[in-house]
């Protein structure tokens, strides 16, 4: 495979075709496409339940890999059991296990966490549309703090989500592999990315956001656009975590208001609430910058 | 060539002379010993699998799934509270018609907390799509965890199945077992190169696609049904190969001196061989009693369980579980079992042997005792 060094270099054979359950201007599903194409032809793609698995809605497959979704919690332990028959009977297999960050973040973390753990080789991409989608935008610990979700709702008596994000790429870079965080609008980027995991011979953790029209509240032709300001804000900064350490690959370069007035989910904000964002938001970067990251009693 | 080794280790011998290729595990008490077997043996070289350790049951019994599903010869052992964690993934198991074996070692469920055994988490699975054996002796684990493979991976069927023992009375028993061949074994298996292995990037299929429409839902169910139901004359023909092939016998079920009885015990799993010293005592002093052992419990052959009852006056079904409000898990089964059949024997329910409440002859010749008196067909505590 080329270097990625333009759009030219990404391979071309597309793995997933278009007429899919999956909202118009999704960004979960262009993540997937995406993957698959420098992940290639053999590769199997573990789903846990979730928006995309709807993609393969009998009898049809938009799929020209094989895919196989379990549950939502064990995407990560069906993995392993994979990559090891695979292994014993001479298969040459990729394994991209494509999950949402309900999956990833709450009810299966315990099956990921032990799978990188036990050093199993596969490419694991978390897309974080900040909330179970599939079952109709509730919280998860990856919503944002204030989001407008149908289990955080904005009532008379409440803001919305009172809690902030948990931070899980570095949550699973602590384990000691490697842990990127992507987004769509810097493809080549996200594309680099998902091409070193391929080649690591380990675990390997993306998490990619991927914006959601339907539970974000934006037109669904803005999804790049939102997610370039989520990177360009500093809410979403770019990174990867290699050997324990963290290397920062964006800026911040704009106000934290920039990204949130894009969104209905975030329409009910005052300027306090704005404003208490951007200290979170601001408090994360000093870290970045000052190289405090890795301090366990910021845990 | 006999050997003296318990249940467990019968276990991890089935699992061996299966030359098992996959087994995630985790431990739980009282089935660690067959992990440790196996585990011992890989390290020595004695034996060539896959052996990984997951951090949860649920995890552990989506390992085989993956392992299975991409064409190895997956097994596994849980007990008590590791099976039941293992419930949500049990239904994708069957579901995705998987055909590996998993050998549980029977424990009572929590809370409260106990470590001996009854067949409350064994029997908690009845629906969930499984092939269910129910051994009696360390011979027979062996023997059906063999057969069980054999039956679980014949097309006609393909799901997976679970070989039952009962924890401690088995598990950590010694009895003389004897080793089939491993080359009979290999010949009475054949090596393992399932049709439905999907995992191939020239040939990419679908595992566990959502099925929205409902009567695309139904029809898988009803070919899981249809397979379940082909399992009953599966192992019909596989008990006559493996009589054949290593002169034991067995059945769906085991009938002791039920030709004439005119009460019949019905037991499952090590209370059995307690249950038919009863039998032999009350013989002796000329009551015509009997024993019926329910071997194969999923698929339920209702039809042979009937005929065997059918002319008797009682029925005392023994169950070493509990569901609270109802009464004992298999005796509704038995009850319907007859009803379907037209046969009328009253049937009294007994709970007993709970949490590892010991059996004993006294037990069972008070069990006939009381069935014989039941004139409706009661629920009975027996201590
Ligand atoms: C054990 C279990 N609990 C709940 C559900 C219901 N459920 C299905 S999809 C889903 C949301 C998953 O959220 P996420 O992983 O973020 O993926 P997304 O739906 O956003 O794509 C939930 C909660 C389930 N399938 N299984
Ligand atoms: S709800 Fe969001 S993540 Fe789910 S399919 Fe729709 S746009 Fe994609």
């Amino acid at each position: 495979m080329s270097e990625l060094q333009t759009i030219a270099d990404i391979p071309k054979e597309n793995l997933l075709s278009g007429g899919t359950a999956a909202c118009p201007g999704c960004g979960s599903i262009t993540g997937l496409k995406m993957a698959l194409l420098i992940m290639g032809k053999d590769t199997v793609v573990v789903n846990s339940s979730g928006c995309m698995t709807l993609l393969c809605n009998y009898p049809r497959t938009p799929l020209r890999v094989p895919w196989i979704h379990n549950a939502i919690e064990n995407a990560p332990s069906t993995a392993s059991g994979i990559i090891r028959a695979a292994k014993r009977l001479g298969k040459k297999l990729n394994v991209l296990c494509y999950c949402g960050d309900g999956a990833t973040y709450d009810i299966g973390l315990q099956a990921l966490s032990a799978a990188i753990a036990r050093n199993e080789d596969f490419v694991y991409i978390c897309y974080n549309n900040g909330s179970f989608g599939n079952t109709g935008d509730q919280w998860s610990t990856a919503t944002p703090l204030f989001a407008n979700t149908t289990t955080t709702p904005v009532g008379r008596k409440s803001r919305g989500n009172t809690l902030s994000r948990k931070d899980m790429a570095k949550i699973i870079g602590a384990h000691g592999c490697y842990s990127a965080t992507a987004s769509l609008a810097y493809p080549l980027d996200y594309l680099r990315k998902v091409k070193k995991a391929k080649e690591i011979k380990g675990p390997a953790y993306i998490e990619l956001l991927a914006h959601c029209p339907t539970d974000w509240h934006f037109d669904s032709g803005q999804g790049m656009k939102i997610s370039r300001l989520a990177v360009q804000t500093g809410v979403w900064p770019l990174y990867e975590v290699v050997d324990g350490v963290l290397y920062l690959q964006s800026d911040k370069t704009r106000p934290v208001e920039d990204f949130l007035k894009t969104q209905g989910r975030f329409k009910h904000l005052t300027k306090r609430e704005t404003a208490a964002i951007q200290a979170e938001v601001d408090k994360e970067w000093d870290m970045y910058k000052t190289g405090e990251y890795w301090k366990t009693d910021e845990y | 060539m006999e050997n003296l080794i318990t249940g467990n280790e019968a276990a991890a011998w089935g699992a061996r002379l299966s030359r098992v290729e996959c087994i995630p595990n985790f431990p739980i008490t009282p089935q660690t010993e067959i992990i440790e077997t196996l585990a011992q043996w890989i390290a020595d070289g004695d034996m060539d699998a896959d052996f990984w350790t997951l951090e949860s049951e649920h995890s552990v019994l989506s390992a085989a799934i993956g392992s299975e599903a991409t064409g190895a010869r997956t097994f596994t052992a849980t007990s008590s509270q590791g099976l039941v964690l293992m419930h949500e993934v049990m239904y994708i198991a069957s579901g995705m018609r998987l055909p590996f074996v998993m050998a549980t070692v029977s424990r009572g469920l929590s809370a409260p907390i106990t470590l001996w055994s009854d067949h409350n988490d064994f029997l908690a699975n009845l629906n969930t799509g499984w092939l269910m054996f129910h051994a009696q002796n360390n011979q027979e684990i062996l023997d059906s965890i063999i057969m069980a493979y054999r039956i679980a991976e014949d097309n006609k069927v393909l799901l997976p199945a679970m070989v039952n023992m009962d924890g401690y009375v088995l598990s950590y028993t010694k009895e003389p077992v004897e080793f089939p061949a491993q080359a009979k074994v290999d010949k009475f298996l054949g090596k393992y190169r399932p049709k439905h292995a999907f995992f191939d990037a020239k040939n990419p299929l679908v595992q566990g696609p959502a099925v929205l429409l409902p009567h695309d839902y139904t029809y898988f169910r009803y070919q899981h049904d249809t397979a379940a139901r082909n399992a009953l004359s599966v192992t019909r023909k596989a008990c006559e190969a493996f009589r054949k092939q290593f002169g034991r016998e067995y059945g769906l079920l085991e009938s002791y001196k039920c030709d004439d009885a005119k009460t019949i015990l019905v037991t499952q799993g090590s209370i059995s061989t307690t249950a038919k010293a009863a039998v032999n005592a009350m013989r002796k002093k000329g009551k015509k009693v009997g024993l019926l052992r329910l071997r194969l419990i999923r698929p339920w052959p209702a039809k042979d369980v009937a005929r065997e009852l059918a002319n008797a006056e009682h029925v005392a079904v023994l169950d070493k579980n509990v569901a609270p409000g109802q009464g004992g898990i298999m005796s509704p089964h038995v009850k319907a079992a007859l009803f379907e059949y037209g046969a009328k024997p009253i049937v009294t329910s007994f709970i007993m042997g709970l949490g590892g409440n010991p059996e004993s002859v006294g037990m069972f010749e008070e069990a006939v005792r009381l069935a014989e008196k039941d004139k409706r067909g009661g629920v009975l505590w027996l201590e």
